[in-house]
């Protein structure tokens, strides 16, 4: 499952979320943020090739407008660094 | 255990506003869902077999036949709640920790550890029926392979999903059971249903309160692609090869296909209940 650990880090990383070490018995990972530590939720190794990125990124309208993400902000001011039109507008969607 | 004790860790602030409310009862009152449900008629779809096939019936102890045994063992490996399974155990593990991370308040951590009571009691009969079969299957790993349990959870609304869309798909499957040529399964399919519709209904019942306002649903919205397209997948491939073998030894009434529309059709009148537009049902889909 190291490829798929790797896939999923490496989906998370610009996002400023972090992918802990296995949180529970094998195939669970804990979710933090990568700036203040907080624990934002879970996610499994077993997901398909591909999926990960998928997944994280069909979600960057949600950590724009902060609906998903920390508290603290750093995953809304991540998807303004990768995409300020984007952030803006996903803001005003669901604002 | 008192509901003092059962509140341990709760901020003081809360816990004297759910004993206020009266919340001495299970899940502040709520649980078990499937209750209400229930009392006005059987809530799921009739999924038994309508083809003819052969009259088995095997029960603990019986000698099995090879074919028969194989195919018990992977139904038995998909449900994966068996308490020898730490994965299983992991995978409960999550739901802790995102109760305790990403709950609205205690009320909602209460009912979660009612799910959470209720699912360990599954993993202590699925046990007792894997250990007779096979001890050795019965401590075994085995990580859930459909990668719906390995979904990212970052909301509360990605739990409600979860709960309402994952463990309904167990209340139908348990609903198949109800026929099933293997008694030990006969036996606990009505508690193991009611139980998993239960757990769908508390999913459901925090999707209800998230939808209730406006950005909430629009975060539901938003969410549902991902959850839908997972659930639907997990009743596996309409021309599955193992599907008229299940069917014909009957462990099985209806093939993939039957019990994903039915499903489909259920969950469908449940998500425009809630005010939300339902996904193609080809979007996103791995196995159809």
């Amino acid at each position: 499952m190291s490829t798929i650990i790797e896939e999923i880090r490496a989906a998370y990383e610009p996002f400023g979320v972090a992918v802990e070490g296995v949180a529970t018995y094998g195939t669970y990972y804990r979710l933090r943020c990568a700036r203040c530590g907080a624990a934002l939720g879970c996610i499994g190794d077993r997901l398909l090739p591909g999926m990960a990125r998928e997944l994280v990124d069909g979600e960057f309208d949600l950590y724009a407008a902060g609906l998903a993400g920390c508290a603290c902000g750093h995953q809304a001011e991540r998807a303004r660094v990768i995409d300020a039109a984007r952030a803006a507008s996903a803001g005003q969607r669901f604002a | 255990m008192a509901l003092s004790d059962v509140a341990e860790g709760i901020d003081q602030d809360e816990r004297e506003a759910v004993l206020s409310r009266g919340g001495r009862e299970r899940g502040a009152g709520r649980w078990p869902f499937w209750t209400r449900v229930y009392a006005q008629g059987d809530p799921l779809p009739d999924l038994s077999c309508k083809i003819s096939r052969p009259d088995h019936s095997f029960d603990e102890g019986d000698e099995l036949p090879d074919d028969y045994k194989a195919l018990l063992m992977k139904m038995l490996r998909h449900e994966g709640e068996r308490a020898g399974n730490k994965s299983f155990l992991g995978l409960m593990g999550t739901c802790i920790e995102v109760a305790e991370t990403l709950a609205p308040n205690a009320e909602a951590r209460l009912i979660k550890s009612e799910y959470l009571a209720e699912e360990l009691k599954h993993a202590i009969m699925f046990h007792r029926i894997a250990v007779r079969l096979d001890p050795d299957f019965a401590l075994r790993d085995v990580p859930y392979a459909h990668y719906a349990f390995h979904l990212p959870r970052e909301t509360w609304v990605d739990d409600a999903f979860f709960h309402f869309l994952v463990d309904l798909n167990g209340a139908f499957h348990a609903r198949d059971w109800r026929e099933s040529s293997y008694v030990p399964l006969r036996k606990i399919s009505r508690t193991v249903e009611r139980d998993e519709f239960g757990h769908s209904e508390m999913g459901y019942y925090f999707l209800n309160a998230v939808c209730s306002e406006r950005r909430g649903r629009a975060l539901a919205q938003a969410l549902l692609p991902k959850w839908y397209s997972a659930a639907l997948d997990m009743f596996g491939r309409s021309d599955s090869p193992n599907t008229p073998k299940f069917i014909q030894w009957g462990l099985k009434g209806v093939g993939n296909s039957e019990i994903r529309t039915a499903y489909k059709e259920y969950a469908d009148r449940k998500l425009a209940a809630l005010g939300l537009d339902v996904p193609d049902e080809r979007l996103g889909r791995r196995f159809l």
